[in-house]
Order: structure tokens, then C-alpha cells, then sequence
């Protein structure tokens, strides 16, 4: 999504009159009267607001009906969710690679602590020829 | 944008942050060291596949951290935050004031506020990034006011669509 675009549909976000009205189109359609009926406004204020909205390409109006009913257009504020996802994913992964790390110091200074002086000899990893006899 | 059945929307941050919280399994201190020993912060800082080299890092209020975050496809993303607020082991503010806070993603104005909280042996880290609107620039506020505006509630409206 580019920027300009993602502007404009916060943009049309940032109003809460228009935030309500996407709110009533989630339900369904509606006409422009049903959607000014819940706000103390005058049409012409409500069809502006819609205008924003449909320019953003968040809401469509229907062409065949008399009444014109506007709809949801779910794209745009999907892909401004993922603009926020993306921050969201950042900050996610880096704390599962701090929580990892811290996880990491603790058991090194755990072992630095609780095993006594390393022994002056190399780390046996293949065994020597021990002797087995029980003392 | 001028009627509003709520004049009263839009004032407080809760309109323009992001808020992320983790339990970390370890104590405070060394969370918090974590944010901000330059050793420590290229251990973890970024997505996966991420590495990040730091050029300076002045953890004092006013103190600048520069650093590069290397991404898997060979790109490197150059960012730069200020310090504001520096409260060990509780509280860390910095702004960031540019580069590309998220790889791929156009520079914006944000300040982050990071909150560390004791939990028995736990640490919940709290990160608020909170979008903001400097004064200066004009075309900065027309744009990004609006972002800020929108962030919360288009998170909300998204979880309500999809629910």
C-alpha cells in the first residue's frame, strides 16, 4: 500500500463521526438517511462525511437503487491494519529474540556459579582408556 | 471533520500509540540492561533474520543512539533515536527521529515510552510507541495528524470487522 493512499484512509479514519458510520456499514448497507439518523447533523454535513469515506475507497454507493445505499469496502482498512501489523510483528519478534537472550545470560551465570572451578584438564570428549576397577 | 457527536474524541494518546507488553522470564536489571548496554541490544533488537551494528549509543537524557539494522536481504535501514528519560531499572523514553523504524516502512515521528514492572521473578515490559505531530512542519502535522488519529480505533474497527 502506498503511503499517499494510506494517508488518505487515515485520514478518513481520524473522525469519529466517520469511524461511526463505518461501524453502522458493518452490519450491512444503508441508506444515507438511516445513516444520519443516530447523529445530530444535517444531511448535507453526513453526505460530505460519506464522500471522505468513499474517496478513501472505504465505503461504495450503490448506482441501481433509488436510495442509493452505501456500502463497506473492507480493503483499504485492511491493509492499513497491516501497516500497524507491521510494528506490531517488529516488536513480537524482537522480544521472542530478548526473551531467548535473557534466557541465555541466566543459565550461563547459573552455570558460572554453581559449577566449581573448571578443571585444569581439557574436556574429555572422547573417552580414555579408564580404569574400571572399584577402588 | 468539524461536527462530532463526541467533541471530546481525539484529545488523549489512546488515539495515536501502539501498546505492546511482554513477561519476560528474568529480573528487572537485567531487562533493562538489555535496552541499554549496546553489547546486550545487538543480541536481540529486530525481527528475525535481523542484525544490527550500532554506531553510537548515549544512554543519557538528550543523548543520541544511532544504529543500523542489517536486514536477511542485504539492506540496511539506518535509524536514529534521542533519549528523553532515562530511569533504571523502570522507565526508558526515547524519539525517534529518523531512518526506518520498521524495515520497509516510510519514516515516522514516534516517541517510546518502555516500562519495566517486577513480576515475582518476572519482568513485564511494557512499549507504548505513541505517533506524534511535531510543531514545525506543517505538512508533517497534515499528514501524520491524521495517523494518529486513526491508529487505535482502526485497530479496534479491524478486530470488529473481523469478529
Amino acid at each position: 500500500m502506498s503511503a499517499d493512499k494510506l494517508t488518505v484512509t487515515f485520514a478518513a479514519l481520524a473522525d469519529p463521526t466517520r469511524r461511526a458510520i463505518l461501524g453502522r456499514l458493518a452490519k450491512g448497507q444503508s441508506s444515507v438517511t438511516e445513516l444520519a439518523s443516530p447523529f445530530k447533523m444535517t444531511m448535507p454535513a453526513i453526505s460530505k462525511h460519506l464522500k471522505v469515506l468513499e474517496k478513501a475507497g472505504l465505503i461504495e454507493r450503490g448506482r441501481d437503487a433509488q436510495w442509493r445505499p452505501c456500502r463497506l469496502k473492507a480493503k483499504p482498512l485492511e491493509e492499513a491494519a497491516s501497516w500497524i501489523d507491521q510494528y506490531r510483528q517488529f516488536w513480537e519478534e524482537s522480544f521472542d529474540r530478548l526473551d531467548a537472550y535473557l534466557q541465555e545470560i541466566q543459565r550461563k551465570e547459573a552455570d558460572a556459579a554453581s559449577t566449581p572451578p573448571p578443571p585444569s584438564i581439557p574436556e574429555i570428549d572422547s573417552p580414555e582408556p579408564t580404569d574400571d576397577r572399584q577402588s | 471533520m468539524t461536527a462530532s457527536p463526541n467533541p471530546a474524541v481525539g484529545d488523549s494518546t489512546v488515539d495515536r500509540e501502539i501498546v505492546i507488553t511482554r513477561l519476560l522470564d528474568a529480573p528487572r536489571e537485567l531487562a533493562f540492561s538489555a535496552w541499554t548496554d549496546p553489547e546486550k541490544v545487538v543480541k536481540w533488537w529486530g525481527p528475525n533474520g535481523f542484525t544490527t551494528t550500532i554506531e553510537r549509543m548515549d544512554v543519557r537524557p538528550g543523548g543520541v543512539w544511532k544504529y543500523v539494522m542489517h536486514g536477511p536481504d542485504g539492506v540496511d535501514y539506518p535509524n536514529k533515536t534521542v533519549y528523553e528519560e532515562i530511569v533504571p531499572p523502570e522507565r526508558l523514553v526515547y524519539t525517534h527521529s529518523g531512518g526506518d523504524p520498521v524495515p520497509g516502512e516510510r519514516a515516522v515521528q514516534f516517541r517510546s515510552t518502555v516500562t519495566f514492572v517486577q513480576q515475582g521473578g518476572q519482568t513485564k515490559i511494557t512499549l507504548q510507541m505513541v505517533f506524534k505531530t511535531p510543531n514545525d512542519r506543517d505538512y508533517v502535522v497534515e499528514k501524520y495528524g491524521a495517523i494518529e488519529g486513526g491508529i487505535q480505533h482502526l485497530a479496534r474497527l479491524n478486530e470488529f470487522l473481523k469478529g
